[in-house]
Order: structure tokens, then sequence, then C-alpha cells
């Protein structure tokens, strides 16, 4: 086994109770870069040595403004003065999640075989385009429509895995090479799209990069009517997290994908084709990530643009990290990262930085993902590692 | 642990001890307070971006040093955020919200119709008609003209430069200003003068396909131009003044820059020496008088009216030459001065 394949196992290997206390690390950290740079603070440095009490009641109430944005922002806004801004909050909190659970569990997949996929942003980029194309371009009937544009983005991404799939099967070619080169071709791919008029260019537009919104039959349908953006993506990414549960835990394609994740070379042995096996992992890899890139192009009702991959490509490796690669853990982990986003504009209103909660994420993963140093600090046992 | 807390704390004096010299002198008399929330919500390029986010994040720090509004800000990653920071900005009870740059439009704009009691402001966006949502435009050409006509009348090759971020109304008026003030000068000189990278007739010529600082993509257009012989170029998308001097450096020509949005040579001093001038659009101005506008005691009621800004109210203007000041003939500046009363008094169409 080499030596990243037993550091990645050791990670997954981690405790529910560890995955906590790496959760709190990152918040009480965080918080110290919440209060030592918040405008109330920073005055009462001033008068430190004269009222040092100042700083910290001042450092105290950024903490708890911060956070109490954070949950006002992401899960029931406690200052509204109407149910549907009060409510709005948890269904931003599910919508953002979304594509962060999808993406997160076709990294995770990924992680399962031994192989390190950080080219999402890429295949969600090629699904992008797959879905922009026949959302703008085709008209379709209402619901046919949806389906085949994100059956579309499905296969275009998952096209773009078995692409580096092949790669590695043939020639050896590591995938986070090919992955994060693959990268930039899809997006300058998609911006050349959406330059192009007979392409992807919005109709009347001036010529900048931005296709036509989807056509209203492509759309994902809004769960609970207009006050709400909230849409079927969170469906979706639950049944998602589902048909991965059965791929990985139950299937006979799953345990080939377990086995060559374990040992390559005994997988070999018992007669599993290593090099086949890598094709389709990465291909339903990708197509996971698929998913989250219909929910990003038929998730919108206004024109796109090639960053409305918003990253999510890169974020799935902190979700899958963080939910130790299994469908639960990832769909938690991606409700939490989903909060994050949801209550960033509030914490920024209270004067948090939006960087904050970048530097709590990051945290967060830094910490499951160093299993040596949080046992350590709090002297636990060594994780089994199966 | 214990170590690592007793650490942190020595760093925290350090750090109080630090802000305390920076701090200590600038304690002013309290602003005044009123009870008017400004917010802005910024586009992707950060509320640090020297250029129009950072302009109107200014406007706002203006209103509230000087009229004592609270403020609300947030920024935006990706597309993805502009709705929950408006959002977040309706359910903050903001007095008025201010959406910055062209690809926030259909956001506030649906914003606008969503809310109807809220006062929004869309900064080189349009609105939709609605009374609540108040465009702030410029007409950037005015002073892009300028910029044209002192560009050629300076270029020593004759050949000038311009491209910009994306081909959007909001980059392209200046692009058009450029042209026509660079052909004002070949009309009124005689010296056949060439605009490379836009054609303001045929609506064609260079753009980047974003606005991402000092790109490659930037550099190559720069690098390109120079090699058709511009040694004045504009670049229109932000920060491109790295990508530009590089281009012009490692090509080893004379060339300069001019800038735009703000003063460059003031906010990036480095790149001083080769700023001729800037195109400044002043929406630290037009911000800040809007706030000021509405958030007096018997203010008019809100409305969708746009706010222009024009040679004639301030809202944009060529920066002072600086370094270049001895390099530009008295001549050259006579001329500029007439072309610039002649385009507020409307005797010069600066889009032809």
């Amino acid at each position: 086994m080499s030596e990243s394949n037993k550091v990645l196992k050791e990670i997954m290997a981690g405790s529910p109770m560890r995955i906590a206390i790496s959760v709190l690390l990152g918040f009480a950290i965080g918080s110290i870069f919440m209060a030592a740079f918040s405008d109330s603070v920073v005055a009462s440095y001033a008068t430190f040595f004269s009222t040092p009490g100042d700083t910290f009641r001042a450092a105290g109430q950024t903490i708890v403004d911060g956070y109490t944005a954070l949950f006002n922002g992401s899960i029931v806004n406690l200052q509204a003065d109407n149910p549907v801004s009060m409510f709005r909050p948890i269904t931003e909190t599910l919508r953002l999640a979304a594509p962060l659970i999808m993406a997160g569990l076709g990294v995770s997949l990924g992680f399962r075989v031994g192989l390190f996929n950080v080219g999402g942003t890429g295949q969600m980029v090629m699904g992008l385009l797959g879905a922009t194309w026949v959302s703008t371009r085709m008209s379709m009937p209402y619901g046919i429509h949806m389906v085949v544009a994100l059956l579309v983005a499905v296969i275009f991404a998952a096209g773009t895995g078995a692409l580096v799939g092949f790669l590695k099967a043939k020639t050896g070619a590591h995938e986070v090479i090919v992955t994060i080169m693959l990268n930039y071709v899809a997006i300058n791919l998609f911006t050349f799209f959406l330059r192009q008029p007979n392409l992807l260019l919005e109709h009347g537009g001036g010529g900048n990069p931005k296709s036509d919104p989807p056509a209203l039959t492509a759309q994902f349908p809004h769960l609970l009517g207009d006050s709400f953006q909230l849409n079927l993506g969170i469906i979706l990414a639950i049944g998602a997290a589902f048909v991965y549960w059965w791929l990985m835990e139950r299937s006979t394609i799953g345990y080939r994908f377990r086995m060559v994740g374990h040992n390559a070379s005994a997988a070999k042995a018992a007669g599993i084709s290593v090099p086949k096996t890598y094709v389709w992992a990465m291909a339903v890899s990708a197509a996971f990530i698929g998913l989250a890139a219909a929910n990003q192009g038929l998730g919108e009702n206004s024109g796109l643009t090639a960053s409305i991959h918003a990253n999510i490509g890169f974020d799935a490796i902190t979700v899958a990290l963080l939910g130790g690669s299994r469908a639960g853990g990832v769909v938690v982990a991606g409700l939490l990262f989903g909060a994050f986003k949801a209550g960033s504009p509030a914490m920024q209103i209270m004067g948090v930085s939006p960087e904050v909660l970048g530097i709590i994420q990051a945290l967060i993963v830094l910490f499951v993902a160093a299993p040596p140093l949080i046992r350590a600090i709090f002297k636990l046992p060594k994780a089994e590692v199966k | 642990m214990n170590k690592i807390s007793r650490n942190a704390f020595k760093g925290l004096a350090a750090a109080a001890i630090a802000t305390l010299a920076l701090t200590g002198c600038s304690s002013t008399t309290a602003a005044p307070s009123l009870n008017y929330k400004a917010c802005g919500v910024s586009d992707e390029g950060s509320w640090k971006d020297k250029s129009f986010n950072e302009s109107v994040l200014d406007g706002l720090n203006k209103a509230k040093a000087k009229l004592g509004v609270k403020l609300n800000t947030a920024e935006s990653k990706s597309p993805e955020d502009f709705v929950p920071n408006l959002q977040a900005m309706v359910d903050a009870k903001c007095d008025v919200i201010i959406a910055v740059g062209f690809n926030l439009v259909d956001a506030v704009n649906k914003a606008a119709e969503a809310n109807p009691k809220m006062n929004f402001v869309t900064v080189d966006g349009w609105s939709n008609k609605a009374t609540n949502l108040k465009p702030v435009t410029y007409s950037m050409n005015q002073s892009a003209y300028l910029a044209g006509y002192l560009a050629a009348g300076y270029s020593k090759t004759h050949v000038v430069g311009t491209y910009g971020g994306m081909k959007i109304p909001a980059v392209t008026d200046y692009m058009d200003g450029f042209y026509y003030g660079a052909k004002a000068f070949e009309k009124a000189s005689g010296t056949a003068t060439k605009v490379l990278g836009w054609d303001a007739v045929k609506k064609t010529g260079d753009f980047m396909g974003d606005f991402v600082p000092n790109s490659g993509v930037s550099k190559t257009i720069a690098a390109n131009q120079v090699k058709g012989g511009a040694d004045v170029i504009m670049p229109v998308a932000g920060d491109q003044f790295g990508a530009v001097s590089a281009a012009i450096k490692e090509a080893k020509v004379d060339g300069v820059m001019i800038g735009v949005d703000k003063d460059i040579a003031k906010t990036s001093p480095q790149y001083a020496d080769m700023v001729l001038t800037s195109v400044e659009k002043r929406m630290t101005n037009a911000v800040y008088d809007i706030v000021k506008q509405y958030s007096a005691k018997g203010a008019p009621a809100f409305d969708g009216t746009a706010y222009v800004g024009t040679l004639k109210n301030g809202g944009t203007d060529l920066s002072p030459f600086g370094t270049f000041d001895s390099k530009v003939s008295a001549d050259l500046k006579t001329a500029l001065a007439k072309l610039k009363t002649g385009i507020m008094d409307g005797s010069i169409n600066p889009l032809q």
C-alpha cells in the first residue's frame, strides 16, 4: 500500500468524536481571527493598557455577534418580522448545500478508489457546457427538457472524468496532474463557447461571455413557492447520497472500487481489471460532480458566466475529507459548509470579513486531515485503520 | 497548550502596541449620527480592487465619516453570492442598497421588483424603469475623449492602443471616447493616427473576456499592440497596469499607459513613471452625493432617475499628468482645455 493511500485511509477512518472536536476547534480559532481584526476591537487596542477589559469585552461581543449572525443567516432569522424571511435562511442553507453534497460525493468516490480527483471544477464546467447548451439552445416540453439537460450535464462531466481514468490506465499519467490541467481546458472552452453568438452567447448581448437564462422548461422547479429559492437540487442531492451508499456499500461494482482502493495488486491478483476500474471510477466520480453542474446551471434564472462553477469542485474536496467519504458524512459536511455560505452575508453585515469563514472551513479540514496533530493535542488513541 | 496561549497573548499585546501607535493620532472628533443605513454589495472584484468597487466603498466610508450614516457591506465571491448578499441587505432593513457593477444588474433589478418599498442603486447597471432603482451611470466617453486626444498628441509613433475586459457598454464607452478623441487629433493636426484594439464605427476590438487582474491574456493583448507600434495604451479592465507595463518594458520601447477609474499614478505608485494620466470615474462622489441627498432631513422621495457623472458635475475627469506634466506640450494642454469646455457646453460631441 502506498504511503499516500495509508494517509487517505487514516483520514477516512476518522471517528465522529475527532470530527466533532475538529469542528469545535475550527470555530474556536476562527473566533480569534474574527475578534482580533474587528473594527471595535482594533479601536480598543489604543486603550489596551489602561482598560484592557474594554478589549476583551469588545472581542467577546464581536464573537457573539458574529456567530449569532451566522445562526440568523443560516438556520432561522430570529430578527425577522415575517415568516418568509424568518425561515429563508434554512432554505438557503439547503439550496447552497446541494451542489456541495453532490460534488462531495463525487470526490469521495475517488478517494475510496484511491484516486485524488481535483478536477471537480473542470468536470463541472464541462457539465455546465452541456446543460447550458440543452437549456438555452433547444426547446422541449416541460419536465422532459430539465431531465434531458440534467442527463447531458452528467454525461458530459462523466465523459471528462472517464478521459482522465483512461489516460491514467493507459499511460500511467497521474490523475492529479491531468485533472488540474483539464480544469483550465474546460473553463477556457466554456468561455469560448459563451463568446460565440452561434454557440452559447446570449441573444442581444453585447459580446461579454454570458449565456441566455435557461429556458423556463429546463429550470429546476422551486420547492416552496417563489418566495424561496430552494429548488429541486436538494432532493437530487439526498437521492445522490442514497445512490452513492448503495453503489459503494452494496453493489458489485462498488466492491471492485473499494478493493482497488484498498490494495490494487491484491485486486489484480483476484482478477479485477485495475485499469478498467480506474476508468469507471473516474467516470462515476465525475458523474456525481455533473449533478452539481446541473444544479448550478439549471438552478439559476439569469444568464450564466463561466464563474458560476463557484469553486464548488474544490470545496467538494473539503466536503469529502470532512465527511470521511461516507454518504452520511458527506451530507452532514455539505450542510455545514452550505450553512457557512448562507450565513456569510449576514456575518459580513456584522463586520466579519468573509475570509473568516474560509479560514474556519480550512481549519476544520486541516484538523480532520491531520489526525496525528489532533491526537497529540487531545491525547486520543490512534484510529484503527481498517 | 498553555505555552501556546501565552505566546498568543504576547502576540496580541504586540499587536496592541502596534495599533496603539497607529490609531493614537487618528481619534478625531465623533462623527454626527444619523438614523440612516447605507448598504453596499460588491461584484466579484472585491472591495479592494483599486477600481470601481473600491471607489464605491470609499464613497460609503466618506458618508459614514461626514454624515454619520450607518454602513453594511458585503462582498461577492461568485455570481452565486449576488442574490443572497442583496437579500441580506433587505433583511437588514437598509435605507438604500447600492449594488456595484454591471454583473449584478439582473439580481438588483429582481430585488427591486420584489421589494418595492426598499431603495436600490445600481452602479454601472441599468434599471427596468423601476422607481425604486436608481442607476448611476457615467459619460465616460467625455473624459476618455480627452484621453484619446492627449494620447494621440503625445504618441511618437502615432499609434495608440486600447482594449477592454468585456464587451459591455460600461467598457466600450471609454473605448469609444478614446477612439474619437484620437481621431479628433488626427483631424486637427493632419497627422494620420492609428487606434489599435477598438474601432468605434465597426464596434470591433480586443477584449480579454474577463476582468482578471494582470492576466496572461491581458499581457498578450498589450504585447501585440506594442508590436503593432502603439506607445500609449489604455486598458479598460480594472487593474491591468502590471500586465501593460511588463509588455512595454519587455519590448524595450518608450511607451506609457493611461489609467482608468482611479488616478492610477496615486493608487499604484509603482507604475507612476508610466502613467500619462488616468480617466477617472469618480464614483466616490456619486455615492456620497446620493447618500447625502436622501439621508438629509426633509429629503425628496427616492426615484429612479439616473445619476449621470459628467465632466460638468465632476463625476468624471482626467487625472493630473504628474511626472509627465513637463512632457505634455503647452499647445496640447490648451487644446485639451478647449475641448473640455466644448464638451461641457455641448458644442463638442465626444461620440463622433
